[in-house]
C-alpha cells in the first residue's frame, strides 16, 4: 500500500472487479478515460476484459495497477503504470477516477505523486509518459501541476462526439522530478487534506 | 501487384520471405521498429512474424520491389484503430543500397496511397529516431508533419535518445498521382542483386 494525504493506493479487491469496473465503464467517466469511447458494456464483456488481463499477466504483462481509496475508505478509481518498458526504463501512466463527485478535489494529484515516486524510487524508471485528449483540461492541469511537460500533439488522433480532437503526450524525466515532499508543499496538499477530513470529522 | 512509379507492391512471400531472415536481424529493421533490444530473430521467429502479419486484421506486411523486380524491403501498417481510422506506418529498406533512394520514398508513398485511398484511413502515425535522417526526409517529402519529440524515450547504443513523432491526415494528402507529379521521383539504377539461394526442401518423409 502507498499512503498519501488524501488517498491510499491499495490492491484491487473483489468489489472492484464486480461492482466498480462495471460502473465506471458505463458512466460518464469512460469517455474521458478512453479518449472518447462510450458504448455501454455488459458484465460479460467486463468479465472477458478481466480474463484477458489475467492472461496478459501470465505472458509477462508489465503493468502495475492500484485502486485509489480515500482516507475514509471510499474506493473512487484506479491509477498505475499501464505498461513499463524496463529496457528503456520508461513507464506509461494511466488514471481513472470513476466517481464524478470526486473530480477536481486533489485526489488525482495526491495519487499521481505517489505513483511517480513509486516509479522513480522503487522501480528505478528514468522517464514517465502519459497521453490524454485535448478536451481533457482537468487531466492536463493535473499532470502539468505535477511537473509533466507537453511533448507531442497528434492532430485529429481521436474522435469524440463527432468531432476530431488532438491527442497530447506528456513526459517527465527523473531529473525534473522535484520529489513528492516538495510538490506536496508547493501544491498545498496538506492543507487540502486537513480541510477535507476535518470537515468530515465535525 | 500494385504498380507505383519506381516500385511495385507484391505479396510478402517467396524471395521476400528468404530475405527477411537476414533483414530482420539488420539495422534497417531495428531502426524502423525502434527495436531497442534487438534480440536475434531465428528462422522460426521470422516465419511466425510473417504468419502473424498474414492473420493480422489491424495491419499488413507488403513487399516492395524495383521495376526490374529487385526486392527492396517491407511496407508495414499496424495497430489500425477502427473507431478513429488511424494506423502506424513503417518502411523497412531491407536492401541498404536503397536507403535514402527515391525507390524507398515511392514505397512510403504507395503505402500512404493504400492506407488513404483504399483503406480509407483518416490519419497515419510514424515515428523516427532523430539520427535516421533519410527516413525523416522521406516523411517530410511525403507530407508528414512533425508533431512532437518524446525526450530520451529509447535506450539506444549506450544512450537514451529522443523519438520524433510525425502524423499525416487524409485531408492533407493530395492523392498519389498528384503527389508523385510534385516530387519528380528519380530512379537510382541500382543493379538487381542475384536471386537468393532457395533453401533446401525438407526431405520427404519415408513412407
Ligand atoms: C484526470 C483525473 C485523474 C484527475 O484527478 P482529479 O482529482 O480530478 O484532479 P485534481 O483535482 O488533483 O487536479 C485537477 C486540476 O484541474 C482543475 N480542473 C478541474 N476541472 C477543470 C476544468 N474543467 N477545466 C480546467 N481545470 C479544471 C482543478 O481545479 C485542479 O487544479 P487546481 O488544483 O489548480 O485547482 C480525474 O479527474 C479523472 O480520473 N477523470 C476521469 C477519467 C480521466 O480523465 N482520466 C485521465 C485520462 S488521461
Amino acid at each position: 500500500m502507498l499512503s498519501g494525504l488524501l488517498v491510499d493506493l491499495v490492491p484491487f479487491t473483489r468489489e472492484w472487479y464486480q461492482e466498480k469496473m462495471h460502473a465506471y465503464w458505463n458512466n460518464e467517466s469512460r469517455l474521458w478515460a478512453t479518449m472518447g469511447e462510450c458504448m455501454p458494456i455488459s458484465r460479460a464483456s467486463i468479465a472477458r476484459i478481466i480474463e484477458e488481463r489475467a492472461q496478459g499477466r501470465a505472458r509477462g504483462y508489465s503493468g502495475v495497477h492500484f485502486m485509489i481509496r480515500t482516507k475514509d475508505g471510499v474506493t473512487i478509481g484506479n491509477i498505475g503504470l499501464n505498461w513499463v518498458d524496463y529496457h528503456s526504463r520508461c513507464g506509461y501512466l494511466g488514471a481513472w477516477i470513476g466517481e464524478e463527485g470526486y473530480w477536481g478535489g486533489g485526489y488525482g494529484t495526491d495519487a499521481l505523486l505517489l505513483v511517480v515516486e513509486y516509479a522513480f524510487d522503487w522501480l528505478d524508471l528514468r522517464r514517465l509518459a502519459l497521453g490524454t485528449m485535448a478536451l481533457n483540461v482537468r487531466a492536463q492541469r493535473n499532470v502539468e501541476k505535477c511537473g509533466f511537460r507537453l511533448e507531442g500533439r497528434e492532430r485529429q488522433a481521436t474522435l469524440v462526439n463527432g468531432e476530431w480532437l488532438d491527442a497530447l503526450t506528456y513526459g517527465m524525466l527523473r531529473g525534473e522530478w522535484p520529489g513528492r515532499e516538495t510538490l506536496i508543499e508547493r501544491l498545498g496538499l496538506r492543507e487540502k487534506a486537513a480541510q477535507r477530513y476535518a470537515i468530515q470529522e465535525e | 501487384m500494385l504498380e507505383g512509379t519506381l516500385v511495385d507492391l507484391v505479396p510478402f512471400e517467396d524471395d521476400f520471405a528468404i530475405y527477411l531472415e537476414t533483414w530482420m536481424n539488420e539495422e534497417a529493421w531495428f531502426r524502423a521498429h525502434v527495436w531497442e533490444r534487438r534480440e536475434p530473430h531465428t528462422e522460426d521467429d521470422v516465419k511466425k512474424y510473417i504468419e502473424n502479419m498474414e492473420k493480422n486484421e489491424r495491419g499488413g506486411l507488403i513487399g516492395f520491389q524495383a521495376k526490374n523486380g529487385d526486392p527492396i524491403g517491407a511496407l508495414i501498417f499496424d495497430h489500425e484503430w477502427t473507431r478513429v481510422r488511424k494506423a502506424e506506418v513503417r518502411v523497412v529498406v531491407g536492401d541498404s543500397r536503397y536507403e535514402g533512394a527515391d525507390e524507398a520514398l515511392d514505397g512510403l508513398l504507395m503505402l500512404v496511397r493504400y492506407c488513404f485511398e483504399t483503406r480509407n484511413l483518416h490519419r497515419l502515425d510514424a515515428v523516427a529516431l532523430p539520427f535516421h535522417e533519410t527516413w525523416i526526409e522521406h516523411l517530410r517529402r511525403a507530407g508528414f508533419v512533425h508533431e512532437g519529440t518524446l525526450r530520451q524515450h529509447i535506450r539506444w547504443d549506450g544512450d537514451y535518445v529522443d523519438l520524433e513523432m510525425f502524423g499525416l491526415l487524409q485531408s492533407e494528402w493530395p492523392g498519389y498521382v498528384q503527389k508523385v507529379a510534385e516530387l519528380s521521383l528519380q530512379p537510382s539504377d541500382i543493379e538487381p542483386k542475384p536471386k537468393p539461394e532457395k533453401k533446401e526442401q525438407k526431405e520427404a518423409q519415408p513412407s
